[in-house]
């Protein structure tokens, strides 16, 4: 089939699901919605795997334009679709476990009535995902970025009767527009400079190009880029954002939406090549994150938000990447962990199916026996997220230690604290949930074969994803790499000099100090019949931690509160009591002028004639003086 | 031919309805203002780019008052966005109980012919007049149809708008007298006034546009009558009247004192963001719908009038692209106002909320008129926002970036606004209509210019661009 | 004939007429200004129109131009039309306020 043609289909698929489910939603089934919606995505992956058959990597990759978009003067910004390495990887990303999570939404969201319009909206956001990572040009990914935006909104607050949910939905959307306020500086600066926004041409003339206009571009691209992506400072949202149905958070909230900032730094890998400072903001940033989502983790009751502060922990070692210039352990970080915590995610949304929508892991224990399935692939997904060996996150993780350990020793040593603390949350996670006994009074029972396939298939390549992109350590050649390098050339400024004898140290240390934490875990958590969990108990820096580092308390206090004091107070104040008096005082003072030309209206006749009189006599004068 | 027909089919037809007083008035009204969209698409369609002058007479020569009509691409662009939004605004009539209805269709096409009057006037006092005419047909809408206190604010807004028509009839009898008496835009345009002058002159002109768009501190007079104004009242004053400032500060502004708008150009930028980020913020907390949502419209124009100072090629192509996606925004806006007030009997937000669960429908269209309220790509507002912003970059960066902050200050009142309206717990004992035939014959044209102009602005921006490159072209050879 | 008016015309200086004219001018402005009733302040305003007459006949007959009696025959039709209007003015007020004192008339005032 024609390969323009294949990679419209790609985003105009789930389009047409996302419009056809939405007009007919009064009048599908559950089933039918589900299954049309599956389906679309389904056939998006097969176009996707068509267009990665038929794709050549020493041409670069391939522009579809579709049609003209904005063009004034000498603007020219036509909607138009970049199919390279880089783009084939999400898109097979984004339709895969895409698809995954659809047919597992069939089970999932089978008694909720809304269920079609939940469909359409999922829909909606994998076309919006789609036109993000395959957009020739900035514009047409800021549309995806956007529309993920607003898909993310539409369903953290899919059940909307509940007002915390439209305030977590409301805040992930506000934060996401903050970030798109650097991302549109990025495209004015960027078009300014270059006179277009299409990658391949900005990243062709950028090489010569080093200055401060550079870093500025590029500190905006990754101001944008936290937003999406959850970092520090604006991360919050992204915990927040567990309101939502179980699979939306497997699929925007771990796998695909949050990566887009990782996306685009590698997307525009050669700019942040030039931005040296940009990079060293991005690898600290990432580093924070990534120690204090994990540090939050550790102390988590909810099942959602203890894989939410994951997810962020997580993004935070792929900036940590994108910061090190290793935007290939980057991209193929956002892989695997699009495969594990996928698996976990929609793991936990099985567990909370069985339970009857209990959320809460102090109320839970004892599961393994229960719903074995959804057991056996979260035992494959938390060892997979801890970087056991041969896991696909070891290799992963690994990859992106060593570049740090490339950098400073220190930098390494903080990444593997995180890692050490990953381990940790995520076998409590398991033993509290799984093992021991159980402590809640639910009837548990296994979800459906739509549910429950998924997660086998996304076990599997939890298993087996490292292999993508195997180290010549392992007798591998590093096949994602090469692959990507077409399509982002700051992949092919990596270098990693590390001898095989530090490389075996570093994985050995790591492998053991997990080992340990595991140990640590087990005997504190998989045992336990009780659990104490009262914060105001705790020593005063845990319960700091418990309590998220009261970021949350530190934004309503430092930004929501004035900004509401400021509304309100502008309207009364500023408005009511300074600008509507002063435009009074127009029409106050033309009632005052007439006021005072009244006077002279004595309504005597002989005075008006004086007046009279007194005029064409002034005006006699006047002419014969000017004369 | 067409521009005849133009100010003609409204005028005429308003004439009857005032005089004959006939039962049917709303539909007879609607059978018109489509007729002459109907001649505007003719017209549209038959543009090939250039000024076209339709009439050319000699009027009151002594005055310079000559009766010269046509347009070029921006003034079509005014005359079909003109053409587009009246049969809305008289279609937001169906369904509502109001009085002498042939008197207030009559005065709606009274309105539309004199705003064709100013949109094709190529003489400055043509142009004068039919900017004060507008004012009448609306000043009996606002006073007879208006909310409570409308004697009051109705006048007030009256007084204030003289206030800047005066000062614009002192800027252009001055400019009359510098040109021996011809005052056909043309002839002004090449006029060169010593700059000293024209620091003063470009308030004296630009200081009716001003108050009309409006922009801060001459907003006062905004929110009031928007709040007071019967829903069609505001809808005309909010998607129409404010584009007249835009189209004139282009007619009349850019080209006949250039270095005036250079001088002053960064003080009016930073004036209209002031008012767009401070109608934003206060928009937040307002609890009343119609006033939310003239305190958005008042942040939009804030940045469209931003946008046309950046006073280049973006910036001003932006500006008048985004006028017409206001415009389409506020009729969307302003109807759902008016079917939640039908629905609810009142405009409160705090008496809304949880309506989604009774007007599931309502709250789709409403979801979907919001996308284009915060800009989001593939919508119209968005083309219009990133052509400004770009344009703003290249003034200066900081003001782009103070301009930004609108698009997140956007966002907080209008999911804010949603919220409160239509999301949470289901209200008990509440039965509300879902949105009906009528609703969705309205909304739905309306969402699907936004989108279909979203996706492809081609036409528009065709229009506009040559005559803004024009412009910008003649000015630099000045 | 008409040679002989002229001539006769011009046998008194033309600043006689120019200040009796004035003289003429100013009693009927003082009366229209200075007096309260409306009979002598129509009377007035005709002194004045004649004085008016008065100086344009005299220009016109020291300049030998015609034109100025043109106007003589103008201003004789509407000061006639003038009276009328005062008259019925008058008399309405005479109806209505049962005086002619102009100083009645002050409804207008501000």
């Amino acid at each position: 089939m024609n390969q323009d043609l294949l990679a419209a289909l790609v985003p105009a698929l789930p389009l047409m699901g996302a419009i056809i489910l939405a007009s007919l939603r009064r009048k599908l089934s559950t089933n039918a919605a589900g299954g049309l919606a599956t389906a679309l995505m389904a056939g998006a992956f097969v176009c996707s795997i068509l267009l990665f058959m038929g794709f050549d990597a020493t041409t670069g990759g391939r522009t579809v334009k579709l049609l003209d978009w904005i063009h004034v003067g000498s603007m020219e910004i036509p909607l138009a679709l970049r199919i390279d390495a880089l783009s084939l990887t999400m898109m097979l990303i984004v339709t895969g476990i895409g698809s995954l999570i659809h047919l597992y939404s069939i089970g999932y969201m089978h008694e909720d009535e809304r269920a079609p319009t939940f469909f359409a909206q999922l829909n909606l956001f994998s076309f919006a995902m789609l036109m993000l990572v395959m957009g020739s040009n900035f514009l047409i990914t800021f549309i995806g970025w956007e529309g993920v935006g607003l898909c993310s909104y539409l369903l953290i607050g899919f059940w909307y009767k509940t007002p915390e949910y439209n305030y977590a939905a409301r805040k992930a959307f506000v934060m996401n527009r903050i970030g798109d306020v650097g991302m549109v500086l990025a495209m004015v600066l960027l078009f300014q400079r270059f006179g277009t926004l299409e990658y391949a041409t900005i990243m062709d003339a950028a090489t010569g190009f080093n200055d401060p206009m550079m870093i500025a571009a590029t500190l905006f691209l990754f101001i944008g880029a936290t937003g999406k992506s959850a970092q520090i400072p604006l991360f919050t949202w992204l915990p927040d954002a567990m309101a939502g149905p179980t699979p939306v958070s497997a699929l925007i909230h771990a796998a695909t939406m949050v990566t887009a900032g990782i996306f685009l730094t590698v997307r525009s890998s050669v700019l942040f090549e030039l931005a040296p400072f940009t990079q060293d903001i991005i690898l600290w940033i990432g580093t924070a994150t990534a120690l204090i989502a994990a540090s939050i983790g550790l102390f988590q009751n909810d099942i959602k938000k203890v894989l939410a502060y994951s997810t962020v922990s997580q993004l935070g070692y792929m900036f940590v990447a994108l910061g090190l210039g290793s935007y290939s352990a980057a991209m193929f970080h956002v892989t695997t962990h699009a495969f594990f915590k996928a698996l976990l995610f929609l793991g936990a949304g099985s567990v909370i199916h069985a339970l009857g929508g209990e959320q809460d892991i102090r109320k839970m224990g004892g599961l393994k026996g229960h719903i074995k399935i959804t057991f056996l692939t979260f035992f494959i997904g938390t060892i997979a997220i801890s970087g056991l060996p041969l896991m696909s996150g070891f290799f992963s993780k690994d990859l992106i230690m060593a570049f740090a350990f490339d950098r400073s020793p220190v930098l390494f040593a903080l990444l593997l604290i995180g890692a050490l603390m990953t381990t940790f949350y995520m076998f409590r996670l398991l033993f509290l949930v799984f093992y021991g006994k159980y402590r809640g009074n639910a009837h548990p029972h296994e979800s459906p074969l739509s549910m429950t396939l998924p997660l086998m298939v996304l076990a599997v390549l939890s298993v087996v994803g490292g292999l993508l992109n195997l180290p010549h350590l392992f007798g591998g050649h590093e096949a994602m790499k090469h692959f990507l390098m077409s399509a982002a050339d700051g992949i092919s400024n990596e270098s990693l000099e590390l001898s095989h004898v530090t490389e075996w140290t570093l994985m050995g240390i790591t492998t053991a100090l997990v080992a340990v934490m595991i140990y640590i875990a087990y005997g504190r958590f998989a045992q336990k019949a009780t659990l104490e969990g009262n914060e105001a108990d705790m020593p005063f820096f845990k319960r700091l931690i418990a309590q998220r580092w009261r970021v949350d308390e530190l934004y309503r206090a430092l930004f929501e509160k004035p900004y509401a004091w400021l509304s309100t107070n502008l309207f009364s104040i500023a408005e009511q009591k300074v600008m509507v008096p002063i435009m009074n005082g127009v029409g106050a003072a033309a009632n005052s002028l007439g006021d005072g030309f009244r006077r002279l209206q004595t309504g005597y006749v002989s005075f008006h004639m004086l007046a009279m009189l007194a005029g064409l006599i002034l005006f006699l004068v006047i002419t014969l003086m000017s004369n | 031919m067409i521009a005849a027909l133009l100010l003609l089919i409204p005028f005429l037809t308003a004439l009857l309805l005032v005089t004959m007083r006939p039962t049917q008035a709303r539909p007879i009204a609607l059978v018109a203002s489509l007729a002459s969209l109907a001649v505007v698409l003719f017209a549209w369609i038959s543009y090939t780019g250039g000024t076209v002058i339709h009439y050319d007479y000699d009027w009151v020569n002594a005055w310079g008052l000559r009766f010269v009509v046509g347009y070029d691409g921006v003034g079509l662009l005014m005359v079909i966005l003109t053409a587009v939004v009246f049969p809305f605004i008289i279609g937001a009539g169906y369904g509502q109980p109001e009085d002498r209805p042939a008197l207030f269709n009559g005065l709606l096409l009274f309105t539309q012919s004199f705003l064709y009057l100013v949109f094709l006037a190529q003489n400055a006092l043509l142009f004068y007049i039919g900017y004060e005419l507008t004012l009448i047909p609306v000043f009996f809408l606002l006073l007879f149809w208006g909310g409570a206190d409308r004697r009051a604010i109705t006048v007030r807004f009256f007084i204030y708008t003289l206030v800047g028509g005066l000062s614009l009839l002192f800027g252009i009898v001055y400019l009359l007298i510098q040109s021996g008496g011809n005052g056909d835009f043309t002839a002004l345009a090449n006029l060169s006034i010593p700059t000293s002058t024209q620091l003063w002159l470009f308030w004296a002109l630009f200081l009716a546009f001003a108050i009309k768009l409006p922009i801060f501190p001459f907003h006062s007079w905004q929110p009031e009558t928007y709040y007071m104004a019967p829903i069609q009242g505001t809808m005309v004053l909010g998607a129409v009247m404010l584009k007249m400032g835009l189209y004139g500060v282009y007619k009349l502004v850019f080209p006949i004192v250039p270095a005036g708008v250079e001088h002053w150009q960064t003080t009016v930028i930073v004036l209209a963001l002031i008012g767009a980020v401070y109608g934003g913020v206060i928009a937040f907390r307002q609890s009343d719908f119609k006033r939310l949502v003239a305190f958005s419209s008042l942040s939009h124009v804030g940045v469209l009038c931003a946008g046309l100072f950046a006073w280049n090629t973006y910036g001003i192509s932006g500006s008048f692209y985004q006028a017409f996606a206001h415009a389409i925004l506020v009729l969307g806006m302003l109807y759902l106002v008016g079917a939640m007030q039908e629905r609810t009997g009142t405009t409160d937000m705090g008496a809304m909320g949880g309506l989604k669960g009774h007007a599931p429908r309502l709250a789709a269209l409403f979801l979907l008129v919001l996308v284009n309220a915060v800009a989001l790509p593939l919508t119209q507002s968005f083309v219009g926002e990133w052509l400004m912003f770009a344009g703003l970059w290249q003034v200066n960066g900081w003001l782009t970036l103070f301009a930004l902050t609108t698009i997140v200050i956007g966002a907080i009142y209008m999911l804010y606004a949603y919220q409160r309206v239509m999301l949470g717990p289901d209200r008990a004992n509440v039965t509300l209509q879902d949105a009906g035939m009528r609703d969705h014959l309205y909304l739905v044209p309306l969402i699907a210019v936004t989108l279909i102009l979203g996706v492809y602005p081609g036409p528009i921006l065709e229009l506009v661009d040559a005559p803004v490159q024009q412009l910008l072209s003649s000015l630099s050879v000045h | 004939m008409e040679e002989g008016i002229i001539t006769a015309i011009r046998i008194v200086p033309l600043e006689h007429y120019i200040l009796l004219s004035f003289l003429l001018f100013s009693i009927g402005a003082a009366g229209v200004v200075f007096r309260r009733n409306t009979i002598i302040i129509l009377m007035c305003l005709e002194l004045m129109f004649n004085s008016v007459n008065l100086l344009l006949t005299a220009f016109s007959a020291h300049h030998s131009d015609p034109r100025a009696q043109v106007f003589v025959f103008f201003i004789m039709l509407v000061a006639a039309a003038e009276v009328t209007v005062g008259l019925s003015i008058l008399v309405m007020m005479k109806r209505n306020v049962d005086s002619v004192d102009v100083n009645q008339l002050n409804r207008l005032k501000g």
